[in-house]
């Protein structure tokens, strides 16, 4: 059995054994091996030139992973925390994302680093900025929620000509784990996956939120209610088809996310259904996601804070009803 | 995990002796020893190449209830000669003398252009600035890379775009570099001129020129990364983070700190407080410079040195060129907070005329090998012109095309491909419990 966060550090290892192209660069990832311990061991194996610890300054960082990448290198920059992409998103979404389209100059590299929260790690330690990134073109933008899928996505994330944005949900790292597939498998960017099949009702979701719908799939099926699970996997690109298909499928849909509810991608999902499917609905969409806050950092406040398997229950049985 | 590296294997930069003489004296901010010894030494150590040392600064005064700049020092001084290069031969002179005329006829084409309502957007001139611009350019070899700003344009001529591109860029035409994706000197090519596209936010490609060392370092290649950055440019946060990445790393990043006393409309009393903005190298840890950056010969020399330190993987280069910004921000900007008697100073040092000047005393030049190489310079930017007028403009339905690059490209290795230590495989095995967050 693997973890979430063995599948990514599984990921990353094999690609830099496969392609000597591939290096670390990050905050504390070489001796100390992460704040997550994600790179433990690897600036033992590949060296310090390949595992390179940085200055704190994250736009640096995604800056010179890029000019790297101008050269043919493949760089996997680590974020110690994902809320820190902020310090770096001018490069990001000026100087990265616009680079092929403005001057035609790819830029194969990787940004990942632990989001999400549950871990009471306050405003500045539990974000989701995925959406300004999935807003960016240029990006893609990637959320797994099973080992597999991490393991399969870095891979394929670090073998793409294109920027890729990956957000590993550090609630996650420890709490989930499977048996991987065996040999070098990767997983397919902007592909969703049904985690769950069931013909009355889907919930369209990402990341952490797939075991709180499963949850709730498991209280609705006692009353019969069987409902479908897609996890995105990717939300840059988006799987229009998939979030189609199962509309099709089951006429109701509950888009689950853990980012804040205004602006957030259940909107954009909200919108691809209006555009594919809107006359397979039986019920009006509903909406599942965090409060329009700050991440609050005391346990009842983010608690509150989350979406919870109770609301995926309730806007379940609300539809179902309709 | 038992293999253990030697220093060298985890940091195998290569050790040359550096390209600068053993006799001369250290400055007090690591500078080492220097060939083409400095006029002088400012307050801080820092090794100063100009042959005069201006003694003006800009005041802020209230003239019948309205706030102007005005101007406190001594502006009679005639201009100097330049400097006699170290490193320039008779031919890279007068190739470099060309490149500045091809620069400033380009831009007065891009004027009149403007004026015709035949550009699209607005034209950023780099007048005074030329010879800064196409010296350090020049000072480069093949394999290094540039990140140019708005007003190094003659550094793109130096690099290898033809004005056609430049002219075409501006305005906004189907063959221009971007196809008319972006404006103006917003373009590079990654593959041979080796050129980084800026973007608007200034500062910006510094660490992207830090990483582009890095890259190439792991190709197992020094190489020098030049890209210059304004006075109010280097008040930007990745400035620090990019300059002080490449310093920590030892890349090869020659920054040039183009001081030319107005940001827009701001002077540089309001952009920082330290009198010499090369005084900044000293908190880096690198080698800083002061040059007159109307004298193509001192950026020229300066430059130079910092790419042979750059090869011999010494590491990174601050360089700070003083001139001024002789028209506005961009053709709309009469520049009318310029107080008069700056104007009139700098003029006196147009790098043109100067480097003119030069080459004539010299005998390097003819006055009519002079006029030839200027009508030369004016055909060819005429030529540009036509052929950029004749462009279509882009189909507008090839908007959406190239967000992204297709998998099925190979991309190619600027050296070769990596250079690193082969290992061996096996598992990555298991990471530690602990964690910051559980």
């Amino acid at each position: 059995m693997t973890t979430y966060l063995e599948a990514i550090r599984e990921g990353i290892w094999e690609e830099m054994e496969r392609d000597p192209a591939v290096f670390c660069v990050g905050e504390d990832i070489g001796v100390y091996g992460g704040a997550f311990k994600v790179t433990e061991g690897f600036i033992h194996h590949f060296g310090s030139e390949r595992v390179i610890d940085t200055p704190i300054a994250e736009s640096a960082i995604v800056s010179a992973a890029f000019g790297a990448s101008l050269t043919g290198m493949r760089p996997v920059a680590e974020f110690q925390f994902m809320d820190f992409i902020s310090s770096a998103h001018n490069q990001i979404v000026n100087m990265v994302a616009k680079a092929n389209y403005r001057w035609g100059a790819p830029a194969p590299l990787v940004l990942r680093g632990p989001s999400g929260g549950g871990v009471s790690g306050g405003p500045f330690h539990s974000q989701n900025p995925e959406t300004y990134y999935a807003h960016t073109p240029g990006l893609k933008v990637i959320c797994p929620a099973t080992p597999t899928d991490a393991k399969g996505l870095i891979k394929s994330a670090i073998r793409d000509n294109n920027p890729c944005l990956f957000f590993e949900h550090k609630f996650l790292y420890r709490r989930v784990k499977e048996e991987l597939p065996s040999g070098d498998y990767t997983v397919e960017i902007g592909k969703a996956r049904t985690h769950r099949e069931g013909r009355d009702l889907s919930v369209i979701t990402y990341a952490a939120m797939v075991y709180v719908a499963q949850k709730a799939a498991e209280i609705l099926a006692k009353e019969g209610i069987e409902v479908e699970i897609i996890d995105l996997r990717t939300v840059a690109p988006l799987d229009r088809e998939a979030i189609a298909d199962t509309v099709k499928k089951t006429n109701r849909a509950i888009i689950l996310h853990e980012d804040t509810k205004t602006g957030g991608l259940a909107g954009e999902i909200t919108a691809v259904i209006n555009e594919l499917a809107f006359d397979d609905l039986d019920a009006p969409i509903a909406r599942i996601a965090s409060l329009d806050t700050p991440v609050p950092f005391s346990p009842p406040l983010e608690k509150f804070f989350l979406p919870k398997v109770e609301d995926v229950v309730r806007e379940a049985r609300r539809l179902r009803r309709y | 995990m038992k293999k253990t590296q030697t220093k060298a294997q985890a940091n195998p930069r290569p050790k040359q002796p550096s390209a600068t003489g053993p006799n001369a004296k250290a400055s007090t901010n690591g500078a080492g020893a220097l060939a083409n010894s400095p006029s002088r030494r400012n307050p801080h150590g820092i090794p100063d190449y100009r042959l005069e040392i201006p003694n003006f600064r800009t005041v802020e005064e209230w003239i019948n209830g309205e706030f102007r700049y005005s101007v406190e020092g001594d502006f009679s001084a005639p201009a100097p000669p330049l400097r006699e290069s170290k490193y320039l031969t008779k031919e890279k002179t007068i190739e470099l003398y060309r490149y500045m005329w091809l620069n400033r006829k380009m831009e007065q084409t891009l004027e009149n252009l403007f004026k015709q309502q035949k550009v699209v957007g607005g034209v950023y001139l780099g007048l005074g600035q030329e010879g800064c611009s196409c010296a350090s350019a020049m000072a480069l070899r093949d394999g290094d890379w540039i990140g140019p700003m708005i007003r190094n344009q003659g550094a793109l001529l130096v690099r290898g775009f033809k004005s056609r591109d430049i002219i075409m860029q501006y305005m906004a035409k189907a063959d221009a570099p971007t196809g008319g994706r972006d404006a103006g000197s917003h373009f590079g090519d990654q593959r041979e001129k080796h050129v980084v596209a800026p973007i608007s936010m200034l500062g910006d490609l510094i660490p992207v020129l830090a990483g582009v060392a890095l890259g190439a370092r792991l190709q197992g290649k020094s190489i020098a990364c030049l890209t210059w950055v304004g006075d109010g440019g280097q008040s930007t946060g990745p400035t620090y983070e990019g300059f002080n990445f490449a310093a920590v790393q030892k890349l090869g990043v020659i920054l040039i700190v183009e001081n030319n006393l107005w940001a827009y409309s701001t002077p540089v009393e309001r952009q920082f407080a330290c009198k010499d903005l090369a005084d900044r190298s000293i908190g880096y840890g690198v080698p800083g410079f002061i040059v007159d950056g109307t004298d193509p010969n001192q950026v020229y020399d300066v430059t130079h040195e910092a790419a042979q330190r750059a090869y011999a993987g010494e590491g990174a280069s601050l360089i700070e060129a003083k001139m001024m910004r002789m028209r506005g921000h961009a053709m709309h900007d009469a520049a009318a907070y310029v107080p008069k008697p700056y104007v009139e100073y700098w003029k006196k040092r147009d790098p043109i005329l100067r480097m003119e000047k030069y080459l004539l005393e010299k005998g390097w030049l003819s006055e009519e090998q002079n006029k030839a190489l200027i009508d030369a310079a004016q055909k060819q930017i005429d030529q540009d012109r036509e052929f950029a007028d004749a462009s279509p403009f882009p189909e507008g339905s090839t908007a959406g095309e190239r967000v992204f690059c297709d998998n099925s490209v190979q991309i190619p290795f600027a050296y070769g491909g990596p250079k690193v230590q082969k290992v061996e495989k096996r598992k990555a095995g298991s990471a530690s419990d602990v964690a910051h967050f559980r």
